[in-house]
């Protein structure tokens, strides 16, 4: 079977979608509506790059909703004291770092299971913003949104940025020697440390890298509105991490890339639209997902007994 | 050795679980309070006028729920406050079926339970504080949508989830609103936002390119308002697709200043959570008992009583013309 099959399958399944949109509903293709949809996923699309390398390198990190809503949160309360955008940005991408740090310094430093540790801090953070900030939404300043530019023109600067950040990962971790570590970590920790790579530091940064791209994402979707919702994010690392497997990447490590990923990502963020577009039940759509997610699984499944069994 | 260890952890485990209980037979009357999701800001204003309440009858006040619409979290919350002995349980159900067994089993362990703003099945608490009625909420709507597309034309609505017990029940009247006066009116879609905001916005989006002749969007969750009228805005339809829904004034105020949201319909919120508190201590004292057609609420003074349920009052309109006198 060809190396790319699951990547190659995901993109054949979107492309269908979309060939059924172009045929039985052509409003789907509107030029502003749909600007609008992607300008939305532009953050998910930046905090998926990241999950994709946290599940290559064997790790899962559950936490990265919770982390986005503190990020968006923070940043949200910092523009509104009147901070710039362009000091909002790092500080927001900051605040994940030092998130993801924590989350890394406790999964790499004291190995523990990320699955654990970043429950933990999931519930941890959505607490205690709930806490602080009381459910309340935080008003943004007229000059956050868009950057203050005009609508069409941040709204292709944030697609822009979202993009050449996929572009730049997919470069990375096919590339540059850290991004084969990666891949290595999470094939074999022990194989990857007798070749002289250290896994727990590998781990560790890339739970860091993970979090400044949350703070980054946050800050991408708080210049969309005029205010932030603090239950924003909430249900984004399920969105994440279905994206990423449904894109082929093997969630027991080591492979995959964030060329699937992307393509998973715009298969489920197809569902809803395309389904209000065929005027579908809303009922329908969470069971397509989950239906899609099953279907990504099963086919690894099956493509691991195919090399056990034929190349055995 | 090991032996020894196992029977001091036995003796703490006793120790431990023993302690509630003592605590609970020597405090104040506690009452547990459960939104369907805590970190919802229209449940929050409920928080404050439940702890004025509180305050005021000298109560302790317990505010925990799921931080999310999640009907399994909350049958885990009753669960807990079962064990912890709380007087009075007060809850916002998500799922009617799903939390009227726990509630069931804490009347049971002689818990008294109360229901506000989504009431559980009857048998599962002695009273309902409805904020009113289903049918005065969708009627309500309803109306305010047809007066403003001059009773003709395609609407949609956005809702928080679609298995949310009251949401089912405010869309049932909604279309039996339509139904009865309404015939020229066509609700071609209900999307759920799952309380999210952002979701709203996607969902409003998509609604207004798959139906372009689509006349108003009606929101009937608070975070779902101000999405929709974002996507007005971003979509350039200002005033051509009006929104209305339920939601907090504090929210909506800048959509309704700018004119892309016509009306937000709301109870007051605090009042709501006063009311709450106020019936569940005298449930709790035995003042309040089934076949009661009246209640006083401190300072709120009297509310009618129709049946199990304790009525707030007919739901309030915010518009461009009185939103700013509203801080909630």
């Amino acid at each position: 079977m060809n190396r790319y099959f699951r990547e190659i399958s995901v993109t054949v399944a979107l492309g269908l979608v979309l060939l059924v949109m172009a045929a039985c509903a052509p409003s789907f293709y509107q030029a502003q509506p749909l600007l609008s949809l992607i300008t939305r996923e532009a953050p998910t699309l930046v905090v998926m790059c990241g999950m994709a390398l946290i599940i290559i390198s064997r790790q899962i990190d559950i936490s990265v909703g919770s982390q986005f809503s503190v990020c968006s949160i923070g940043a949200g309360l910092l523009a509104a004291r009147g901070w710039p955008l362009v000091a909002v940005l790092p500080a927001a991408m900051m605040m994940g770092a030092g998130l993801g740090a924590f989350n890394g310094w406790l999964i790499a430093g004291l190995r523990l299971p990320s699955i654990v540790v970043t429950l933990a801090t999931m519930v941890m953070l959505r607490q205690g913003l709930n806490l602080l900030q009381q459910g309340a939404f935080v008003n943004l300043p007229d000059n956050v949104q868009w950057f203050g530019l005009s609508q069409t023109t941040g709204q292709w600067t944030l697609v822009g940025t979202a993009l050449s950040l996929l572009l730049g990962c997919g470069f990375f971790m096919r590339h540059v020697a850290a991004g084969r570590w990666v891949y290595a970590v999470g094939t074999d920790a022990e194989a990857a440390r007798l070749a002289g790579i250290r896994p727990q530091w590998v781990t560790f940064l890339v739970f860091v890298f993970v979090g400044a791209l949350t703070g980054l994402a946050a800050t991408m979707n708080l210049v969309q509105s005029p205010q932030i919702q603090p239950l924003v994010g909430s249900g984004l690392e399920l969105k994440v991490i279905a994206a990423v497997v449904v894109g082929g990447v093997a969630i027991s490590g080591g492979r995959g890339n964030v060329w699937g990923a992307f393509a998973g990502l715009l298969l489920l963020a197809c569902v809803s639209p395309a389904l209000t577009h065929l005027h579908v039940e809303a009922y329908w759509e969470k069971a397509i997902q989950g239906m899609i997610i099953l279907l990504a699984v099963v086919a690894d499944g099956l493509r691991q007994r195919g090399l056990k069994g034929g190349h055995g | 050795m090991n032996h020894h260890v196992s029977r001091c952890l036995l003796f703490a485990t006793l120790l431990l679980a023993g302690l509630p209980a003592v605590f609970a037979a020597e405090a104040k009357l506690m009452i547990a309070m459960m939104p369907k999701s805590k970190g919802n800001a229209y449940f929050i204003s409920c928080k404050h006028g439940a702890d004025r309440a509180a305050k005021e009858l000298g109560f302790e006040l317990l505010f925990d729920g799921p931080t999310d619409s999640n009907a399994a979290k909350q049958n885990e919350i009753v669960e807990n406050w079962i064990t912890l002995g709380v007087d009075v349980i007060t809850v916002a159900a998500e799922n009617k079926q799903g939390i009227s067994t726990a509630l069931r089993k804490a009347q049971k362990q002689g818990i008294k339970v109360i229901t506000f703003d989504a009431d559980a099945l009857p048998d599962a608490r002695s009273f309902f504080v409805n904020q009113a009625t289903p049918q005065g909420i969708a009627s309500g709507l309803m109306d305010e949508a047809a007066r403003l597309c001059g009773a003709e034309g395609e609407f949609a609505i956005i809702s928080a989830t679609l298995t949310a017990g009251n949401q089912r029940e405010w869309l049932k009247y909604i279309d039996e609103r339509l139904a009865e006066k309404y015939p020229k009116m066509k609700l071609v879609a209900v999307r759920p936002c799952d309380d999210l905001k952002d979701k709203a916005q996607s969902e409003a989006t998509a609604l207004m390119s798959a139906n372009p002749r689509l006349k108003l969007l009606m929101a009937i969750c608070s975070p779902g308002v101000p999405g929709a009228a974002e996507a007005v805005k971003q979509a350039g339809k200002t005033g051509q697709v009006k929104v209305i829904g339920l939601g907090l004034p504090s929210e909506n105020r800048r959509y309704v200043h700018e004119g892309v949201t016509d009306s937000v319909m709301l109870w007051k919120t605090e009042d709501l959570g006063y009311l709450t508190i106020y019936a569940a201590a005298a449930v709790a004292r035995d003042e309040l008992k089934p076949g009661a057609t009246s209640f006083k609420a401190g300072s709120l003074g009297t509310f009618e009583i129709k049946g199990d349920n304790i009525l707030l009052g007919q739901p309030f309109i915010f518009n461009r013309s009185n939103i700013d006198q509203f801080d909630f």
